[in-house]
């Protein structure tokens, strides 16, 4: 190795990253007059203003082939998925019963999540609509905007309402409701004009035996087709999100139960291996008591 | 220690008969110059040199030896005797230089280059793994695939790395070849053939013409044997042997045969006295694996530039380490970003790019001859600041030749081109006549039957060089020399002796009326001249008069001057009635007159150089390369060489030849006004360190002369000094020494020996000094186009990192997988980076200098820097213009990502809302991702298409260059065009790969960028073009 041979001393390094940092001779800093230097950032300057001109003119150009209001594509949204609510870290819902702490942050969770669906704001803001068909709202080579959405009534949740509710959705009685929604997806056309419901299983059958019974709001599960399509957030200012609330009345506790609802619709696959919430959700239900 | 090397030296030294001769006395004493240049040298070996060193063994007495060795020279040593030499001894062999075990070999690969930095990014995969492991016993396996994926990256390029370099080491033999098979012995009273392995100390050997010497021996017994030791001394003529002690020195002595050398004919019986390693060839080959391999040029410009790259990765990867750690980012996280850096940063596939190319020029150069060895050694050609080379067999075709001929006294020009053809000189004078039957009728030398279709110059003559050169000279002018030598019947001969230094032979004459006796004689001018009293000018005998004796010194004086070896030439006709028909001669009482003869001419012969040597030392000159010639020869042939090929050119004078024109003595001359310099081995012991550098650096040609093989190494490491890439060419044994020294040593293919060949990177398949050029072509055309391939290279490493960077600061999803990057650096982007090497050269790079080994970096900062800052970065907004269309036109617009990573890449959040209010689950999401990567991917591609465009030239446009001119390019393109469809469309189904289909116009999105990059190098090299020696200039070259 060359280096061996030239093998420099400590001083003589330290001496020569002095004179690179300023060299006194040739008044240079860094290996570069100052002139140099100037004409560097100046270059560098001139470049990347051209470089930030260009990135912007073309992501502007491209914005321009992005509309509004729909996706251009949506490759990959043919089959929604399905999610629960209160939302936890890790889809789990675990209820102390003798412990309030553990079971109030889902309970404030979902008196939040729950508010817009108050029967006075739904009925404010939204439109009473048929159930059982789709509610369309064509744009017919006008702009039909913005859309009305239809009411999904915070009643219609029944015993998971919350409302004049001293269980806290069952959460301090270990009767937790879990409310069951839909992904959005813009122009789909959920169930294919026929109705659908939500169903929910233990995942293995020992799973099934520690869930128990349950009761489902609205009833059945149902999920009505008055809510669909969607139109996206800046037509469909005030969609409201079908809910399916699932109220476990005595699940065994001081076990985790591994719970896996899905929606049966004719147009929404549910067996997808891959994406394990399309059309469905898996979350574990355990009801510690003491 | 010194003292021990010092030895060795005078041992070879002694070899050169001047130094012997005009120094005698000073013994060893005089090589102290040399000692402490070699004493840092490995000193620890070979502890037994000292024993062989004063090896007396010539000047004992058959009686004495037979004490010496215990043996017997009738009856040989016993088989018991002899087993037990060799099990203390060991075999007549020599060891083969060491070996790094293939292993080691293997393993270095493995840890060499950019190996460390995967291996760093693989470990931190695992330990990745490990954290998440710990937290959540089922976490994912991708990083632990990834850290395979890594490691089979760095063993894949390992194994291909150890293959290319293995395929190229094992082009060459090692020195077992030397070996002579088999060996005649006289052990237990009985002759026998063994295999010469086995040859001891004090065995009784049989040589014979045309046997190779089995190991050193005392020559006992000797009918006619002669020697050809110039792989050894470099001495070309055959040396006589005989079994008397005539020499001091062991080289000198004609009764010591040495292992290897060839025995030319006769036969002779010897003992055997040194066996393998500890032979005297064993000693120069052993100081030859003693010489470092130094590292290639171009293996340290390598290493340069991996040190940038190296440092960039890792403090890049440890300030967004540390900025990571800072934004409170997990441990985990931070270290997933880091192995995403250091695998960005990286170019995994350019060293084997580099050895690809490589070994894609030592293909085309072994085209041409140049077979390379070392495939490193490709490029040091095209760096070489100066060739040291050898004299005979190199420039010169290394057989004598009839150089000049003087008769009618006149000087005539013979033809000494390779093929002698042309022979134009007056033919039509009497003298011509009688002078053409002398060289005929005496001389010994017959062609070998059985090669009447073969060219008269490539024909096998058995006989001695000069006998050959005027045998072959006269069937070229003549014909069939055999016939006339039938046709005039040779009655008696007296071949040539060094005492009598003339030869002599009676022939009938062809004229059948002519009954006269012709007696011809050739031999030294002086001689000749002496036993002459008539000169024969214009075919009339005249008497030798005073005039006609100075012309013929003067013409003697001045061919020989030339370094030609002169022979004058004589004949007689016997009167009829003294000598009839009937006559015998008898040589031994030389009852037949010796004088009175009649002068006829003179012949001078030379080894003349290769016709196409002066051309190609023209070449190296106008590229910068300074030829110095360094012979074993004398220093007068020495310089007539160097002046016929223009080592030293037509006008320059050397400090004598100023002195001898001026009239003044040597030292008044001003050393300044000398360009030329011949220096003896003898001047260049009495120089010190000091001088050599002072007269290498103010002599621009230098011949060297006489010189001893450790001189050679001297040579070579004071040219290394001055910071010159050093080529040595070389033939023999005694070259192997400087040729390992040298940065890359060039030995001979045909007259090459073995030792040589193995001590050197290079072999010339066809000998030809010109196939030097060729490599120096290649060399320098190498080194651009590397530059290229680097700078094409690096510049897509920017495009990967800045992902990266913007994942972790503005919290984007990822923009481009660790996976997806190795699909570049090691699928798009290998065939194009090789396609590169095939690039013509952009101008003439025979005529500039050649590059300066500290200066001009194969990597430099503008490379770097234009590479990283300008092209990179345009890429990279290339390619983050593609993953944002993406992104967008799926459902997230630019604004909505910005620290989207957190929620997008929790698994346990399923309803991730987008711009349009829509909800994705994380797999919806990760398969967006994977899109992205190809998004990315095709970005990086389609931009590196128009980069690779640009780095066809460096300085011209590429319309000069011709768009079109290097096919291989256009594959380059379509294979990354192919190789990106196959994934995308072809793979996109696999999820491990993370490539997914993408919609055709995206493929497209980045092409205004990949135009903006053509035409901004263009602007660039436009701008170099207009103003050289500018700011721009100076900043924007690489």
């Amino acid at each position: 190795m060359v280096i061996q041979k030239e093998k420099k001393s400590c001083g003589q390094v330290v001496e020569e990253w002095k004179e690179f940092v300023w060299n006194p001779r040739t008044h240079q800093f860094m290996g570069r007059t100052g002139t140099s230097w100037a004409f560097i950032l100046l270059f560098y300057l001139v470049f990347y203003g051209f470089l930030t001109a260009m990135f912007t003119l073309t992501m502007w150009v491209m914005l321009q082939t992005v509309s509004d209001h729909t996706p251009k594509y949506q490759d990959r949204l043919a089959t929604p998925g399905l999610m629960i609510r209160p939302k936890t870290e890790n889809l789990d819902v675990i209820v102390n019963v003798s412990d309030a702490e553990s079971w109030d942050q889902h309970v404030q969770k979902l008196n939040k999540f729950l508010e817009p669906y108050n029967d006075s704001i739904q009925a404010q803001k939204n439109d009473v609509c048929r159930p059982g068909r789709y509610y369309e709202q064509p744009d017919n080579g006008v702009l039909n905007y913005p859309k009305r959405a239809c009411q999904f009534n915070r009643t219609q949740l029944g015993n998971c309402s919350g409302l004049g509710d001293p269980t806290h959705y069952g959460y301090s009685t270990g009767q937790p409701c879990v409310f069951i929604k839909m992904n959005r997806v813009i122009n789909f056309y959920a169930g294919a004009n026929q109705s659908m419901n939500v169903t929910c299983v233990g995942k293995r059958d020992e799973d099934a035996e520690n869930l128990g019974s349950f009761v489902m709001f609205p009833a059945n599960g149902n999920i009505d087709l008055m809510y669909f399509p969607y139109y996206g957030k800046k037509f469909h200012v005030n969609y409201t999100q079908p809910l399916v609330a699932v109220k476990f009345l005595n699940v065994t506790p001081n076990v985790e139960v591994n719970v896996e609802c899905r929606i049966n619709a004719a147009n929404i696959a549910t067996d997808d291996e891959r994406d394990k919430f399309a059309g469905r959700v898996a979350f574990k239900l355990r009801i510690n008591k003491t | 220690m010194a003292k021990k090397t010092l030895e060795i030296y005078s041992v070879e030294l002694s070899g050169m008969k001047d130094i012997e001769q005009t120094d005698k006395g000073n013994g060893k004493e005089k090589y102290r110059g040399l000692k402490n240049c070699f004493e840092p040298k490995k000193n620890h070996r070979k502890e037994e040199l000292t024993k062989e060193l004063d090896l007396d063994d010539h000047k004992l007495s058959i009686k004495e030896l037979e004490k010496k060795y215990g043996t017997n020279i009738i009856t040989g040593l016993s088989s018991a005797q002899a087993a037990e030499l060799l099990a203390r001894n060991g075999p007549n062999a020599l060891t083969p230089p060491k070996e790094t075990p293939e292993i080691i070999k293997f393993f270095k690969q493995m840890v060499g280059g950019f190996s460390i930095l995967l291996w760093i990014g693989a470990i931190l995969c695992w330990i990745a793994y490990g954290i998440q492991y710990s937290m959540n016993t089922s976490s994912s396996l991708d990083n632990v695939y990834l850290g395979c994926v890594l490691a089979l990256v760095i063993i894949l390029t390992g194994i291909f790395a150890y293959y290319q370099e293995a395929k190229s080491t094992n082009i060459m033999a090692t020195f077992n070849k030397m070996i002579p098979q088999q060996a005649l012995v006289i052990r237990d009273s009985e002759k026998k053939t063994i295999p010469a392995e086995q040859l001891v100390v004090g065995d009784i050997v049989e040589i014979r013409g045309g046997d190779q010497i089995p190991a050193d021996i005392r020559l006992l017994s000797v009918q006619g044997c002669k020697v050809d030791n110039s792989s050894l001394t470099g001495e070309s003529e055959p040396q006589p042997r005989s079994s008397e002690f005539t020499h001091d020195s062991p080289l000198e002595t004609k009764n010591i045969g040495f292992y290897s050398t060839t025995c030319l004919e006769g036969t002779a019986t010897g003992m055997v006295i040194n066996t393998g390693d500890r032979t005297i060839i064993g000693q120069i080959a052993s100081l030859a694996s003693g010489v470092g391999n130094e590292k290639t040029p171009i293996a340290i410009e390598i290493q340069h530039f991996v040190h940038i790259v190296a440092g960039v990765a890792v403090s890049i990867g440890i300030l967004f380490f540390i900025t990571a750690v800072s934004l409170k980012y997990q441990v985990l996280d931070s270290i997933i970003f880091l192995i995403g850096i250091i695998v960005a940063n990286v170019p995994e596939g350019l060293l084997a790019t580099v050895t690809v190319t490589l070994s894609l020029t030592a293909k085309r150069m072994a085209k041409k001859n140049c077979l390379v060895k070392n495939l490193e050694a490709v490029e040091t050609l095209g760096s070489t600041s100066i060739i040291c080379s050898d004299k005979t067999g190199t420039l010169t075709q290394n057989r004598m030749t009839v150089a000049h001929l003087w008769f009618d006294n006149q000087i005539f020009i013979a033809d000494t081109s390779e093929d002698n053809s042309n022979q134009v000189f007056d033919q039509s004078s009497g003298t011509w006549a009688s002078l053409s039957k002398i060289i005929t009728l005496c001389n010994r030398a017959e062609f070998r039957p059985g090669q009447e279709n073969v060219p008269i110059m490539k024909r096998v003559v058995a006989g001695d060089a000069s006998e050959t050169a005027l045998l072959k000279f006269s069937e070229v002018i003549l014909g069939d020399v055999m016939e006339i030598r039938k046709r005039n019947h040779k009655v008696a001969e007296i071949p040539f002796n060094s005492t009598n230094k003339f030869q002599l032979s009676i022939h009938k004459t062809d004229d059948p009326n002519d009954k006269r006796f012709l007696m011809v004689m050739k031999g030294a001018p002086e001689r000749i001249l002496e036993k002459c009293s008539t000169i024969m000018v214009n075919g009339q005998e005249q008497p030798l008069d005073k005039n006609t004796a100075e012309a013929f010194h003067t013409a003697y004086m001045e061919l020989g001057g030339q370094g030609e070896r002169v022979l004058g030439f004589c004949h007689l006709y016997l009167p009829a009635d003294e000598f009839p028909e009937t006559y015998t001669f008898d040589v031994d009482t030389m009852n037949f007159p010796t004088s009175n003869f009649c002068f006829v001419g003179l012949l001078s012969m030379i080894d003349p150089p290769r016709s196409t040597v002066p051309d190609a030392v023209t070449k190296c000159r106008s590229a910068g390369i300074k030829v110095i010639m360094v012979t074993g020869d004398h220093p007068i042939t020495a310089k007539a060489i160097a002046k016929s090929v223009g080592i030293i050119s037509a006008n320059s004078e050397t400090v004598e030849d100023i002195a001898k024109r001026l009239h003044i003595a040597v030292e008044q001359v001003n050393k300044r006004d000398a360009k030329a310099a011949v220096v003896t081995g003898m001047e260049l012991k009495d120089m010190s360190p000091e001088q050599l550098d002072e007269l290498l650096t103010n002599y621009p040609e230098i011949v060297f002369a006489r010189t001893s093989p450790q001189q050679k190494l001297i040579i070579v490491e004071g040219c290394q000094m001055q910071n010159a890439v050093v080529a040595v060419t070389g033939d023999g044994v005694n070259d192997s020494p400087a040729l390992k020294k040298a940065d890359i040593g060039i030995a001979m293919g045909i007259t090459g020996s073995d030792a040589a060949k193995n001590a050197a990177d290079m072999i010339l398949l066809d000998d030809n000094f010109a196939s030097i050029v060729t490599g120096v072509e290649e060399g320098r055309l190498i080194f651009d186009n590397l530059k290229k391939t680097i700078a094409y290279t690096l510049t897509k490493n920017i495009a990967e990192l800045c992902p990266f960077l913007i994942y972790i600061t503005v919290g984007l999803p990822l923009p481009i997988g660790t996976i997806t990057i190795l699909f570049i650096d090691l699928g798009t982007d290998i065939i194009p980076s090789i396609a590169l090497a095939y690039e013509k050269a952009e101008s003439d790079i025979m005529n500039r200098k050649p590059r300066h080994k500290k200066k001009d970096r194969l990597v430099n900062e503008q490379l770097a820097m234009y590479s990283y800052l300008h092209i990179g970065l345009m890429q990279a907004v290339g390619a983050f213009v593609v993953y944002f269309t993406v992104y967008a036109q799926e459902g997230f617009k630019p604004s909505a990502l910005i620290n989207i990573r957190v929620e997008w890449e929790n698994s346990n959040v399923n309803d991730l809302e987008d711009s349009y209010g829509q909800q994705w689950t994380w797999y919806q999401r990760k398969y967006l991702e994977w899109m992205g990567y190809t998004a990315f991917f095709v970005g990086i591609m389609v931009q590196q298409i128009a980069d690779l465009i640009i780095r066809k030239t460096r300085r011209n446009s590429i319309f000069q260059q011709g768009l079109f001119r290097n096919k291989v390019i256009w594959v380059g393109i379509a294979s990354q065009i192919i190789i990106a469809l196959i994934l995308s469309y072809g793979l996109g189904s696999v999820t491990a790969l993370s490539f997914t289909m993408l919609r055709p116009q995206y493929w497209f999105v980045a092409v205004p960028f990949a135009i903006l990059i053509w035409v901004y190098d263009e602007v660039r090299k436009l701008f170099i073009r207009l103003y050289p020696g500018s700011w721009w200039d100076k900043n924007m070259y690489y």
